[in-house]
């Protein structure tokens, strides 16, 4: 343990942090929750009334490790914290997490922290104190700072809740209110759109319960999602048909009360989502929309499926993608399309869901529009498509983006429009494409702050560099953008002392600016904590019930890591729009789709320097510590490539050298390499390992969102002649005939226990 | 010794784990695997390694079969029981996804790995469980030489020197050891969640309930594909369904009233009696 670190100073330090008075446990209406009840024997030394020797306590708090806001219990003895679950009463997680939640702790205990500021000092980055770095930071921005309007620029991962309102109220200040840029590298920016216009809900509620059947179109819910977890509980709950209600498990319902719902899931290159259906289709890239009027098609002419609600045009649309044509261009077998329509037309409500390669074409718009035309010709909105409704408080609303919006801020740095740029929760030194040509225009800012916990990419490259608080650290509030049945915000808390002296929370940082500027309503605070508890006392009035004092409902908020908010109820529409797919078009010189696949561990790269997830298998490829390139059996047997052996894939925009990995859950003309290897900076596990897909990314955009088409890069593969070993788990692809992983069909599981009418 | 007294003695053998260990055990820790809600995930194996201190061995190592995951997801590309039954039509794709299974030690009450121990390092425990005492574990091998699910993991080095640079050992969970080198490790059902348990349950002296606790792999799934418990508590939620499927602890052949329900042991053929029951997938074709 760190020296400074003193347990004895645990308290007062936290004290000193405005945390003491907010030491919250979970389950009892008592400061401090004892894990293991009452002890009969009391040690003599009890440092600290709320740290006994052995004895665990529980604090809430929110995950941070992607924004989807799952609710978190941490475990923290003798002040520190030493492992996480998921919160029981958060209805986006029910208390589980996935593996990167799991792994949050090793952010927070990461050996390459920044402890101090960094400054640059003659090209080189440089420690310096908080005080000096505060007055670099207010000569820029504080209230002497001439600034110009519109001439700050803030690029940030999700910023949500009360953060977002003071990143508003600090850009106002600054004169740049549209000087907010929002980057996520996996994002739903398309889906969005669609969904907007044609639902007019940009991120309805799916309901799995109510859904018979799942049909896919690349959207990998349970892994690179908006939710994954959230989502995972639902798949293998209610769509499976278990409810996995903890009360009525333990009592001995574990047997399914509806039938067993099947998941068809239709991309070019599998996810972890695809690796579950019970049907998954290989898709020439791009052509998803195709399928999609194809099964509609199918629907329509073999099923009679009623098509009163589709405009004649849409109609005569659909007529024209019969199944022969269909096959041909997406590549999926006739039988296999008429199989998938048939499930669709027996298994009435269903759900159809379109993402990831779908979407991250120059037509997903298109693509994603045409899979929206099944959900209507089903009937599946308002029946597993529920509207999201309204959230009560918009301004805590989460900011989102995609890739667009780094496009955006990158081309107003290059043309030298931004005086000062800061960065947060985001690395976009690593997640732009070279085409960006991001440090190029990033230099052409004259101030670059970047905070940020790590050592990475982009701080690199920055005048300042502040170092901030682990989200076990610091203060904070999260709403989700996907909420469940019931909205919540999600609380941060402090669970343990800082680790690091000489770093501040991001809520600080915003904060300290705002009253450096002496903007109206936030003279008063004395920190980020005094902010927070004044929020909630507002929220007390609407929200704490008959007689509940601001302090105990504080202290119950803080305990059960959430508010709970009601939603005003929303309403769908349902538009059918015409859709325009075109052709694919073959390309002789780069006749090959590139897939950067987002998977649940690395993430968009942010998750390279975490050692648990390094050695943690890919859950598809089970390679661990590098890089690889998925390849379909025939493809490899073309190029004349085996396993390890390394292929160069060149784009228009550069190209990547990297070990082959072949099996047949990949279209063959896709070549699938995952996100988040191949870091220049971002610490000693990160770094110089594997490479980085994303910068070969060619510079195709959405043609209605202008969001970066993530999968529409064409690519040429080469043999390089090199073999490098793939390091992964295992060495048997096939179980040899043992009876290691048995499938049952679907018929003799409704025979017996899936039959949906066994009490056990 | 005639070949008859030879066949005998090994058919005595084989059946051994019948008589059952002790006669008088007070828990039966055991699990329920559920392969058709099991995504394959990972979110187990990685609260495992915050769980219980396993070590990151990095790429060399790994690459050399050292790496510790006590509780692994395998993945398998075949499907044999549908290419049985003339189900896979479309062969040049993964049309039925892919196979995943989740693999932590099977805590068999007739374990190969106990009677090979020179020292009796591994030994079963009155509560059923395959027992690692590190401190009396010399290194041998024999154990995991002998375990045919390749579920123990040694420590060829001492990890403690380079897996948690400081101050990543801050977050070493204190209620269990970090193991040295030329230590034999494996899976524990969380032994340390166990004994916290039942020691809460003696002080308030009661027995210990059915999900008062759950391992780490359990509590963080998010399928709740994994169900932990005691079989010798005739209401716990795996006792209800080790019984719903009709597999039995100790029994050589299991006899199925309802054959078409799920539930099998992996690798039970070679009556190694594992305290794991798994759960078919399920695919619609």
């Amino acid at each position: 343990m760190s020296t400074k670190i003193n347990r004895r100073d645990f308290l007062k330090i936290m004290g000193w942090s405005g945390v003491g008075a907010a030491l919250a446990g979970c389950d009892m209406p008592s400061y401090v929750t004892l894990e293991e009840g009452r002890e009969t024997v009391t040690s003599y030394v009890h440092p600290e009334e709320f740290v006994i020797p052995g004895i665990g306590v529980r604090y809430a708090s929110t995950c941070q490790q992607c924004p989807a806001g799952c609710g978190l219990h941490a475990r923290v003895r003798e002040g520190r914290v030493l492992k996480v679950e998921g919160n029981p009463s958060s209805p986006i997680n029910r208390g589980k997490l996935c593996q990167m939640g799991q792994a949050g702790l090793q952010h927070h205990y990461n050996p390459d922290r920044l402890r101090r500021p960094l400054m640059r000092a003659g090209g080189r980055l440089q420690e310096i104190t908080w005080e000096q770095a505060e007055k670099l930071l207010l000569q820029r921005l504080g209230p002497e700072a001439s600034l110009k309007p519109g001439r700050v620029a803030w690029l940030t991962g999700t910023v949500s809740g009360h953060q977002a309102v003071l990143l508003d109220a600090l850009l106002e200040s600054l004169g740049s209110p549209e000087g907010h840029y929002v980057h996520e590298v996996v994002n739903d920016v398309v889906s969005q759109e669609v969904n907007r216009e044609l639902l007019g809900d940009p991120l309805p509620r799916y309901d799995f319960g109510a859904a018979r059947m799942i049909l896919s179109f690349g959207a990998d819910f349970l892994g690179a999602s908006v939710s994954p977890v959230h989502f995972a509980t639902e798949f293998g709950g209610r769509f499976r048909g278990v409810w996995n209600d903890p009360e009525a498990f333990r009592k001995g319902a574990f047997l399914p009360e509806r039938e067993r719902g099947v998941l068809v899931q239709a991309e070019p290159a599998m996810t972890l989502t695809g690796a579950n259906a019970d049907l998954w289709l290989a898709v020439r890239p791009g052509t998803e929309g195709v399928l999609a009027l194809g099964i509609a098609n199918a629907l329509l002419v073999k099923h009679r499926r009623d098509a009163s609600m589709l405009p004649e045009e849409v109609r005569r649309l659909v007529a024209r993608y019969d199944l022969d044509t269909v096959s041909g261009i997406t590549g999926v077998a006739g039988d296999l399309i008429v199989r998938t329509a048939t499930w669709l037309h027996e298994r009435t409500p269903s759900l159809v869901l379109a993402g990831g390669p779908a979407t991250g074409q120059e037509h997903g718009f298109q693509a994603a529009a045409a899979a929206m035309l099944l959900n209507i010709i089903l009937g599946n909105v308002g029946r597993t498509i529920l509207p999201s409704g309204e959230f009560p408080f918009p301004q805590l609303t989460p900011r989102r983006g995609g890739t667009g919006d780094l496009l955006a801020f990158a081309e107003k740095a290059s043309q030298g429009a931004v005086d000062v740029a800061v960065v947060s929760g985001t690395n976009p030194a690593y997640t732009a494409p070279a085409f960006v040509g991001f440090a190029e225009a990033f230099g052409k800012v004259p101030f670059k702050v970047v905070m940020t916990q790590f050592p990475d990419e982009t701080a690199q490259l920055a005048d300042l560099v502040l170092p901030l608080r682990s989200p076990y650290e610091d203060w904070g509030t999260h709403v989700a953008a996907y909420q469940a049945e019931r909205a919540v915000i999600g609380m941060q808390q402090p669970v343990m002392t800082p680790l690091y002296e000489e770093t501040r929370g991001f809520g600080d940082i915003l904060l300290s600016l705002l009253k450096a500027r002496a903007v109206e309503g936030y003279q008063g605070f004395a920190d980020y904590y005094a902010y927070l508890r004044h929020a909630f006392a507002t929220f007390a009035q609407e929200f704490g019930g008959e007689a509940v004092g601001e302090e105990a409902f504080w202290r119950r908020v803080l305990q059960e890591g959430q508010l709970r908010v009601p939603r005003r109820p929303g309403r769908l529409q349902a538009k059918a729009v015409p859709v325009r797919l075109p052709e694919p078009r073959a390309d002789t010189e780069f006749p090959f789709h590139l897939v950067p696949a987002a998977r649940l561990g690395l993430w968009d790269g942010r998750h390279a320097n975490i050692p648990w997830l390094q050695e943690a298998p890919d859950q598809i490829t089970k390679v661990v510590w590098g890089s690889w390139a998925e390849l379909h059996p025939r493809t490899a047997q073309r190029l004349g490539v085996e396993e390890g052996d390394v292929i160069r894939i060149t784009s228009p925009q550069g190209s990547i050298e990297t070990r082959v990995y072949i099996h047949k859950g990949i279209h063959p003309e896709a070549v699938a390499v995952p996100m988040g290897q191949g870091h220049e900076a971002y610490g000693r596990y990160a770094q110089g390992r594997g490479v980085n897909p994303l910068k070969i990314v060619d510079a195709v955009r959405e043609a209605r969102t202008g969001e970066l088409a993530l999968f529409g890069t064409r690519v040429q593969i080469t043999k390089v002649g090199r073999r490098e070993r793939l390091v992964r788990m295992g060495g048997a692809e096939t179980q040899h005939g043992r009876k290691l992983v048995a499938t049952i069909t679907a018929d003799v599981y409704r025979r017996s226990e899936g039959g949906g009418e066994h009490v056990a | 010794m005639s070949l008859k007294n030879l066949l005998e003695n090994w058919s005595r053998y084989r059946r051994g784990h019948e008589q059952g260990g002790y006669h008088d055990y007070e828990h039966m820790w055991a699990m329920v695997i559920d392969l058709d809600k099991c995504i394959g995930c990972n979110a187990c194996s990685v609260a495992c390694y915050a769980e219980n201190n396993l070590a990151v061995v990095g790429e060399e190592r790994f690459a050399r079969n050292q790496a510790m995951h006590w509780m692994r997801i395998e993945r398998y590309w075949d499907e044999p029981d549908l290419e049985r039954a003339g189900k896979l039509e479309h062969g040049e794709y993964q049309q039925y996804g892919a196979s995943f299974l989740p693999m932590n030690c099977q805590q068999c009450n007739a374990a190969t790995c106990e009677p090979v121990c020179p020292v009796a390092a591994t030994y079963h425990t009155p509560d059923g469980l395959n027992a690692q005492v590190y401190n009396r574990c010399i290194g041998s091998r024999y154990c995991s030489n002998n375990c045919p699910y390749r579920l123990r993991f040694f420590n060829f080095w001492s990890y403690y020197e380079t897996s948690w640079p400081k101050p990543l050992d801050m977050q070493l969970n204190p209620d269990l050891t970090v193991r040295d080198k030329g230590v034999m490790e494996k899976c524990t059902f969380c032994v340390q969640r166990i004994r916290a348990a039942k020691d809460k349950a003696a002080r308030e002296g009661r027995k210990v309930r059915d999900g008062e606790f759950q391992t780490a792999c359990q509590q963080t799934c998010p399928t709740t594909a994994i169900v932990f418990g005691d079989l010798l508590d005739p209401e716990s939620q795996v006792s209800r369904m080790w019984r719903y499927y009709e597999v039995e602890l100790g029994k050589t052949e299991q006899h199925k009233r309802h054959p078409e329900r799920r539930g099998y042991r992996i690798m039970e053929e070679l009556n190694t009696d594992p305290c794991i029951l798994f759960l078919e997938r399920v695919r619609e074709v």
